[in-house]
């Protein structure tokens, strides 16, 4: 050392102070850090005095945006139905934009939970970000509450740290099956979906159901997704076949553009088309317009659910936002419900508490109607079979009935 | 044979249609690449401005006189945009830097879109007497997407004749040829070129709002028709009139008829034609002859 030239000693001094400077500073940091980790114990606050850290990771950009707003919305009127507190505890939100995909999506929420450290994350929207976030949180012992992200994978095996207030997608085209093998009597069905995972399980849960109840089924196409706009070559097809009727699984933008095509192409006047209900769930709904008329989904919720529980709730929630409620509003809003319930009975407010208390969680007075978590920690509901319908001039998805399961 | 066509003629008619749209929004990239030499990536942001122009102009439902008066706006708009788009551009003579400017006015144009007209999808009606369907060999075709063909095969003569029989063509031929000399000569080629990229522009736009009836409107259209135009463009050949017809006649029937017929693979069509027309055709299957490069 001492035969290095001066110049360059002189050099390396200058070079040492920023990265000195960086140490301490990071030094400082942990002992913050110990601070709260004394107070805490891993992963969020769990004196019983402050606020509850709650995380809200929700699409606030991207194609998923609308959807995002909705939950929002949802979870927020809850909050404001009871004071802004759940479990009697006052409750701090912080917000965090999930994104169209896994790359936005999993560091924005990773930060809420190593960073930010809050007790639960309620929130997710695309299945591939929920399945990209899932070790972190069982890894943290926070538990993350689903309000939409429908993939089979996330909930099995179930974890302590994973569940879900929305649905699989697997489940949605199963509760339709054995209704629609009725209806249709021994007449052939066409399968169509895109051809991602919420599809094919989308397709698989319907097939299981449909075929179990002695429906024969005429063909199937997955169609290439995010880049197929035009529907004509597999509609010849779904003629071709004779089918008398169609199941498909679409949302969002494709929703829009495969139902006004099944219109315009003149397929609904005799080839019944069926579907995953976010085929025809809020903003797709208004865009299909008069094209929609007539098509008949499985959802575990309408606007138009006849119950004391849910005009109560719908005339909350058009009071507040001037629109009616979407699926996805009322799957943050029972979020909120049920971290209501595990707070309350929580011994203490951190992950691994909350986590605990959720396992305890009972039934959830919802506008969907009355559910309960089943052991893999999916909601255990009631799904409806929906056809939209024009009621008071405003088209809509009117209940046709409570599909058996 | 006959079974077949009864089969599939519908389908080949339908990829016919299609192409009409992509020709519409690919003939203006062509051309502005091969006027100008500019690779305009904002081109598919303009076209989903006209989209957007329509869901502005014609709520729910839309009249002929309406729906005219949505295309001429969308015109309109989309010439100043590209007139804007040419005072940006001709400074920057790189193509490198100019995909880079473009592609951030894409950006910018796309986020100010989704600002006003929010994240959810929009649809378009199309004018009352096209919306509603012909019978054609025994089933039902929407009479637009027919209307649309004739649309745009008027729009292309228009523009072939206006390119190669008219002195204003002459100057944009004489301007891509030999610049220098056309300036010797008493012509301001930067007007002829802002106006050739004004109409590239507004002919994006044009095709945005028709294609809008069929594809809708909603962020993320702007990129996937980009996508399509440069594939339109790169297996036709930059450049040329003739080469984005032919480029958008092929896709158009890769998209339906391939789809028909090899529908496993329909992930694949697109980029494997693209792929065998590069292998064999470097520059395209009718790549300009006096394109100035």
């Amino acid at each position: 050392m001492s035969a290095l030239p001066a110049g360059r000693g002189a050099r390396r001094t200058r070079g040492l102070a920023p990265t000195a400077l960086a140490a301490a500073s990071l030094l400082m940091l942990a002992a913050c850090g110990g601070g709260s980790l004394s107070e805490g114990g891993g992963g969020g606050e769990g004196d019983d005095s402050g606020p509850v850290k709650i995380g809200l990771a929700l699409p606030l950009s991207g194609v998923y945006s609308s959807l995002g707003e909705d939950m929002e919305q949802g979870f927020q009127l809850y909050l404001d139905e009871n004071e802004d507190q759940l479990g009697g505890r006052d409750i701090e939100i912080i917000s965090a934009d999930e994104g169209e995909t896994p790359q936005t999506g999993v560091p924005a929420t990773t930060k809420l939970v190593t960073q930010d450290q809050v007790s639960a994350v309620v929130g997710i929207v695309n299945s591939a970000t929920a399945l990209g976030l899932k070790d972190t949180f069982v890894q943290s012992e926070v538990p993350l509450i689903i309000a939409n992200a429908g993939a089979d994978d996330l909930t099995t095996p179930p974890s302590p740290y994973i569940w879900r207030t929305s649905f699989t997608n697997g489940q949605v085209g199963e509760a339709l099956g054995a209704a629609v093998a009725e209806e249709l009597g021994g007449d052939p069905i066409y399968l169509m979906a895109a051809d991602y995972a919420a599809g094919h399980e989308s397709v698989d849960g319907f097939r299981e159901s449909f075929t179990a109840a002695g429906g024969k089924i005429a063909g199937e196409a997955f169609t290439p997704f995010g880049t197929t706009s035009d529907w004509q070559p597999y509609l010849n097809k779904v003629r071709s076949s004779g089918a008398k009727a169609v199941y498909v699984f679409y949302a969002g933008a494709e929703a829009v553009n495969f139902v006004k095509q099944y219109d315009a192409f003149g397929l609904g006047d005799n080839i019944q088309l069926y579907g995953a209900g976010f085929l025809t769930e809020g903003g797709a709904l208004d865009a299909q317009g008069k094209s929609a008329l007539g098509v008949r989904t499985s959802l575990h919720y309408s606007n138009l659910l006849d119950s004391e529980r849910n005009a109560q709730f719908v005339e909350a929630y058009e009071a507040a936002y001037n629109e009616p409620p979407t699926v996805y509003a009322v799957q943050a809003y029972d979020a909120a419900a049920v971290l209501d319930q595990a707070i309350e009975s929580a011994e203490s407010t951190d992950g691994a508490g909350l986590a605990e208390a959720l396992e305890g969680v009972g039934e959830i007075d919802s506008p969907r109607g009355t559910w309960s978590f089943d052991e893999n920690h999916n909601p255990d509901q009631p799904y409806y079979q929906r056809e939209v319908q024009e009621v008071d001039g405003v088209l809509g998805n009117a209940v046709l009935g409570e599909l058996e399961q | 044979m006959l079974s077949w066509l009864d089969a599939n003629a519908l389908t080949m008619i339908n990829g016919v249609a299609l192409a009409a749209v992509l020709f519409l929004i690919a003939v203006g990239l062509s051309l502005i690449f091969g006027t100008m030499n500019v690779l305009n990536l904002a081109h598919g942001a303009v076209s989903l401005t006209g989209a957007y122009i329509g869901v502005a102009l014609l709520d729910g439902s839309a009249t002929m006189p309406n729906f005219i008066v949505a295309v001429l706006a969308a015109a309109a708009v989309g010439l100043v945009i590209g007139g804007v788009l040419a005072v940006m551009t001709s400074s920057v003579k790189d193509h490198l830097r100019q995909a880079l400017l473009t592609l951030g006015v894409a950006l910018i144009a796309g986020d100010v879109l989704r600002e006003i007209f929010g994240a959810d999808v929009e649809s378009v009606p199309a004018p009352a007497g096209l919306d509603g369907a012909v019978s054609i060999l025994g089933r039902q075709y929407p009479l637009y997407r027919l209307s649309i063909i004739a649309v745009s095969a008027v729009i292309a003569i228009l523009l072939y004749l206006v390119l190669e029989r008219t002195r204003v063509g002459a100057m944009v031929r004489a301007t891509v040829a030999d610049r220098a000399m056309v300036e010797a000569i008493g012509i301001r080629t930067n007007l002829v070129l802002g106006g050739v990229f004004g109409v590239g522009a507004a002919l994006a736009s044009i095709g945005g709002l028709l294609a809008a009836p069929i594809l809708g409107a909603q962020p993320g259209l702007d990129d996937t028709v980009l996508l399509l135009g440069l594939v339109v463009v790169v297996v036709g050949g930059l450049g040329s009139l003739k080469g984005a017809l032919v480029g958008a006649l092929l896709v158009g029937q890769l998209q339906t008829l391939g789809v028909a017929m090899l529908s496993e693979y329909a992930s694949f069509l697109l980029f494997g034609a693209m792929a065998l027309v590069l292998l064999t055709r470097p520059r395209g299957l009718l790549p300009a002859k006096t394109g100035a490069h």
